[in-house]
């Protein structure tokens, strides 16, 4: 109860759950809020922000409603940082734990498998990969998670070497738990807090890499995304910025609110461990 | 000396089982990629039958996977990297004439973000919670948001078209005819907007790990101690927590090595800067399995020395590490 | 994202355009000073913007844009596109062309004392090994037109004869002669691997300029041939290509002054109007109206829904033709009304034409076909491939999904690269419906006729992709193809057009020429229909 009075007690954690809690809800309530499928022709090309009622921050060089356009980038976005990061939690921790409890070989083979993603740098993966695959909201996921779940690894990995050795497990072991048990019941739960304040990371960074991918070109053409509107509106850049301007602010504050939301989370977590 | 020496040898032996996973990971990731160099080249120029095949014959892709990953593994013991379809060229070549680039542009990109963000770290955590430190603070996290790419087409828009103070992309005046310390000048008029689109991201990062790392290290005793036994604070800061604190933020450099060449491949399709990123991002779209091999082989191979030279420069900074317990991984 | 190696790649050909009023846009914006005659001044630095760099730079082997727009200033062809000629062709290295009556032998009389780059004299020998050697069996679009010539005569150092072996229209012929005909020096390739020769890279001829270097990522330098045999010419000194993958950056780059043109539509449609009001700098639409690219449906026959033509017949009525032209376009292209555009003054039939924007008309006929719309209100589901080749072929693919769910058809985007897209679309027909820009090459026998001939492999680009079989189309093809007389060849081909337009093997929906962003120091940059892969030699910078 503690930590979560201390995130409430941070002003950054506040402001950052604020802000991600309003995405969320644009997120989930995008079809109500702007029904129909955002990328469809609804107006004039080009209209500036503010001119047309319909189209309250202006249309694409196709004529596309903008605001629509954000609104449902907000859902990609939102669920592509989610998802990977989710995923590369998963297979870290997995990872991370079996390394940790198992030490020996098993541990020598998954750590060279992690120093091989590690060295090489994730965006590349992520780009191959894409490219390899094709363009989908699944490919993207993996994608970004390729490059993602080392950390969590890494880490989870340190904190089962340092928990293994510690009473509790110990007499687990003695009592005779299987070693799955004892990593699902035991170390796990005391590994992970880490893992948590490090996932504010992985979702900032899911998000940008999201971005970039589909600045590259290599989005879902199905879905509205920022990085895609960003890249959209790069060509006419100077006639109309508007169209790079808001998804790329739409990012900034998501992202933004990720990292802040993170920080009141260290600072709960931060203060759990020094009472632990 | 003798312990730095052995630990690179340790390193670099380390590192061969894990170049050789990122061998074959690459290659069969590649393998599983729809079209091959062949498609991707017809797709520019177009073609008939005969000229299909004869190309699959001319660049050995009419040869099993397995075979070609043999013979790929093969010459890479005679440290042959290769033919790359996509420029005619042998491998190495291709890459050495980027590579440079890439390190420029990732090098001055480090030493802007470590450099500058551990020294408004220090600003920052000299006295946490203080007016400079929250708006540091703020500042950093806003600019930690910002997508690189984006802000490079800020840069470009400020800077170079509208102000016409830069170059809008590329390395150098091309064909110049400068030498010496104006082409150096040169390159570096070219680098400022690059590096700052780079950097500035992961000085945000620094800023903030030091400023983080700071606040720890003040509250330890010895700190504490020498703040009681009236050092001058000024004296503490620097000798004591600012040293200190420094550590985890060389960890982070080495860890961020892999990070920041990803970065490049983005930033130097933005500013067109001819480096390793963007051979990387031709080879994919070229399908040039032997290029694409290459750069990650020398990506990895990159970002082993730099994690080693991080270690070596970690060792010279605490002389607790390499003398009795190694923590592994 | 070599987008320019893609399209311009495809290769290309020679048109002619007697003030024909082109595409849309065409002479709107083309600035009075453009044209304005003045005499010509030597020297200067042309930098001109390149978004990719061929790794073979070889004419005669790539006949392709993105080869051309390099490599046309170093290496000839025989003859040259032309906007006032009768036949539209204009003198190269050859001097005159005739073909006999049975369309079995066509003459070359070629251009005295013109000297390779090294030096060395050139003669017939050197256009009788290029095109046996070279064109023939090498060249991605000599291999079709060539197909049947069996040898070259040289009787003397100027006379080239070409013997074929079957009836060769020569109509085709003079329509292959500028993009298909650059001639190598035959003294560099013979008795070497053609293929692997380094003059590929660094490509030796008879142009204004001679190959200069070459910084991959950089820039391509060629400088001035001062022996070259138009006296006088050229009046640059050297051209440097910069290397500026991205098309904002293009437009950024010419605005700081930094290049001087950019062709090929490097600056974004859509920023064009802004550009036009820069100060310095000129839109131009001139000089790309033998370079016309086509924007088309194609169609996957092999998906039971699309062999039924009245299907094909719906997607047509449910693509607004006006809107794609003006919005995604920006009003420089002109809606397609068949498969020959309508700036061909030879073989454009205005009477061919596709069916009109009519989406109750589309309805009709796809309920009259049995697809009647489900509880979603869709009728069936396709896969849409846009190829990545262009910002507008995308932009169509996005529009297309639109215009298809307004009469009930539900298609799903599928993005790829360019590797990708071709062997989905050419070699595995993973597609239904996908989004192609062939390039018209200014006889439906060069390029377009494949797009709808029966009976061709798998894995070729550009080729019949949908699987279309119909034995009047091929018979209709045949025929064609050994017409000598040209005005029947060319009434068969306007029955060709009638044939697309009727059964829609594939749908023709718009045309389009480049634009070039020039600073207006430039000047002769439009002297040709051609001119962006054309020599240079006129053109120069005023102070």
């Amino acid at each position: 109860m503690s930590g979560l009075s201390r995130f409430r007690g941070s002003a950054d954690g506040i402001a950052g759950a604020a802000v991600l809690a309003l995405l969320a809800i644009v997120a989930i309530a995008a079809p109500v809020l702007s029904p129909g499928d955002p990328l469809n022709i609804v107006g004039a090309p080009l209209t500036r922000p503010f001119e047309a009622w319909a189209t309250p921050l202006g249309t694409d060089r196709l004529g596309r409603d903008v605001l629509a356009m954000i609104v449902h980038g907000a859902r990609t976005s939102l669920t592509v940082g989610l998802a990977a990061a989710l995923v590369a939690i998963a297979v870290g921790s997995a990872v991370g734990t079996l390394a940790g409890l198992m030490g020996g070989w098993i541990d020598e083979a998954l750590m060279r498998v992690t120093e091989a993603f590690q060295t090489v740098p994730g965006f590349l993966l992520a780009l191959a990969f894409v490219s390899t695959v094709g363009p989908s909201l699944a490919a993207i996921v993996v994608a970004i998670a390729l490059g993602a779940w080392t950390g969590p690894a890494r880490l989870v990995r340190a904190e089962v070497l340092s928990i293994r050795e510690r009473d509790f497990v110990a007499s687990a072991r003695v009592i005779g738990m299987h070693p799955l048990a004892i990593a699902w019941r035991e170390v796990l739960p005391h590994a992970l807090p880490p893992v948590v304040a490090l996932a504010s990371v992985i979702v900032a960074g899911a998000i940008l890499t999201e971005a970039a991918l589909s600045f590259l070109g290599l989005g879902d053409p199905n879905r509205a995304t920022w990085g895609g509107l960003i890249a959209e509106g790069r060509s006419v850049l100077r006639s109309a910025p508007f169209l790079s301007i808001w998804p790329g602010l739409a990012l900034v504050v998501t992202v933004l609110g990720v990292h802040l939301t993170g920080e009141g989370v260290v600072a709960a977590l931060a203060l759990r461990r020094s009472q632990a | 000396m003798r312990r730095a020496l052995s630990l690179v040898r340790r390193r670099l032996l380390g590192a061969i089982p894990v170049l050789a996973l990122v061998i074959v990971g690459t290659f069969t990731l590649l393998e599983f990629a729809p079209g091959d160099a062949v498609d991707a080249y017809l797709g520019a120029t177009g073609g008939d039958r005969g000229l299909v095949d004869q190309l699959r014959r001319d660049w050995g892709l009419d040869q099993g996977p397995l075979q070609r990953l043999g013979l790929y593994v093969a010459a890479l013991a005679r440290l042959d990297l290769g033919w790359s379809v996509a420029f005619s060229k042998p491998v190495l070549t291709v890459i050495l004439e980027r590579l440079p680039n890439t390190l420029l542009l990732m090098g001055a990109a480090i030493a802007l973000a470590f450099g500058l963000g551990s020294l408004l770290g220090v600003v920052a955590g000299s006295r946490p919670g203080s007016a400079t430190d929250r708006a540091l603070s703020i500042g950093s996290l806003a600019l930690y948001a910002i997508p690189g790419f984006w802000l490079g087409l800020v840069l470009i828009i400020v800077f170079a078209v509208q102000l016409r103070w830069l170059p809008s992309g590329g390395i150098e005046t091309i064909a110049s005819g400068l030498g010496g310390l104006a082409r150096a000048g040169d390159i570096a008029r070219h680098l400022v907007l690059p590096v700052s689109a780079l950097g500035l991201l992961y000085l945000a990062l620094y800023l903030r790990m030091m400023r983080t790392s700071m606040a720890e290290v003040w509250r330890q005793d010895f700190a504490r101690a020498a703040l009681a036994r009236g050092v001058p604070r000024r004296r503490v800061l620097w000798r004591h927590v600012a040293r200190n604190a420094l550590l985890p933020l060389v960890t982070m450099l080495g860890l961020q090595a892999a990070t920041m060449l990803g970065g490049s491949v983005v930033i130097e399709s933005v500013f067109a800067v001819p480096g390793l990123g963007r051979l990387a991002h031709e080879a994919v779209a070229q399908r040039d399995t032997p290029l694409l091999l290459g750069i990650i082989l020398v990506g990895a191979l990159v970002v082993i020395l730099v994690n080693l030279a991080v270690d070596v420069a970690y060792a010279a900074l605490d002389p607790r590490v390499g003398s009795g317990k190694e923590t592994a991984a | 994202m070599a987008r320019f190696d893609v399209f311009a790649a495809r290769g290309m050909s020679r048109r002619t355009v007697l003030g024909a009023g082109g595409l849309a846009a065409a002479s709107a914006l083309l600035p009075a000073g453009a044209l304005a005659q003045q005499s010509p001044r030597s020297g200067g630095r042309l930098i001109v913007a390149a978004d990719s760099e061929p790794r073979n730079l070889n004419p005669a082997i790539v006949a392709s844009n993105g080869v051309f727009f390099v490599s046309s200033k170093v290496v000839e062809p025989l003859a040259e596109a032309d906007f006032g000629t009768p036949d539209g062709l204009a003198p190269r290295l050859a001097l005159s062309w005739t073909g006999s009556a049975d369309g079995r032998s066509a003459t070359f009389t070629l251009r005295p004392n013109v000297t390779w780059h090294d030096g060395k004299p050139f003669t017939s020998a050197d256009v009788a090994f290029s095109a046996m050697e070279v064109w023939k069996k090498l060249q991605n679009l000599g291999r079709v037109v060539f197909a049947d010539l069996e040898s070259v005569d040289t009787p003397d150092p100027l006379t080239a004869v070409f013997r074929f072996a079957k009836p060769t229209p020569f109509q085709l012929i003079r329509n292959a002669l500028p993009a298909l005909t650059a001639v190598l020096p035959k003294h560099l390739y013979e008795g070497t691997d053609i293929n692997a020769n380094k003059a590929n890279a660094a490509p030796v001829g008879t142009g204004p300029f001679r190959w200069g270097e070459s910084r991959p990522g950089e820039y391509t330098r060629l400088v001035r041939n001062p022996s070259y045999w138009s006296a006088g010419q050229p009046y640059l000194d050297e051209i440097v290509y910069r290397v500026l993958p991205d098309r904002a950056a293009a437009s950024g780059a010419l605005e700081a002054g930094e290049i001087q043109l950019a062709a090929f539509s490097m600056v974004p449609l859509a920023d064009l109007a802004r550009i036009a009001k820069v100060p310095g700098l000129d839109v131009i639409t001139r000089g790309y109206e033998a370079l016309t690219y086509q924007l088309v449906v194609e169609v996957n026959h092999r998906k039971p829904e699309l062999a039924d033509v009245r299907v094909r017949r719906a997607i047509s009525h449910a693509i607004d033709r006006d809107f794609v032209a003006r919005t995604i376009f920006v009003g420089f292209a002109a809606t397609s009304s068949g498969p020959v555009p309508r700036n061909d003054p030879q073989f454009y039939d205005a009477a061919a034409q596709v069916p009109a924007f009519d989406p109750a008309r589309a309805n009709a006929l796809l309920d009259e076909a049995g697809f009647k719309r489900g509880a979603n209100g869709m009728r069936f589901k396709l896969r849409l491939l846009p190829a990545p080749f262009f910002n507008e072929t995308r932009q169509f693919g996005a529009y297309l999904r639109q215009a298809l769910a307004a009469v009930g058809i539900e298609a799903d985007l599928v993005n790829n690269d360019s590797a990708a897209h071709t062997k989905a679309v050419y070699t595995d027909r993973a597609f239904d419906l996908a989004v192609g820009s062939p390039v018209y090459r200014g006889d439906p026998a060069i390029s377009t006729t494949i797009l709808v001939q029966g009976g061709l492999p798998p894995g070729v680009p550009f080729s019949n992709q949908g699987g279309y079989q119909s034995a009047t189309m091929d018979a209709l093809i045949a025929k064609a193809a050994t017409t000598i007389d040209e005005a029947q060849r060319t009434a068969l081909y306007r029955e060709f057009q009638q044939l697309v337009v009727t059964d829609l093997p594939l749908i023709n929906v718009a045309e389009w020429g480049f634009t070039s962003v020039a600073s207006n120091k430039l000047r002769n940059v439009t002297s040709n229909p051609r001119w962006a892969v054309s020599n240079w030699a006129d053109v120069w910078l005023a102070p």
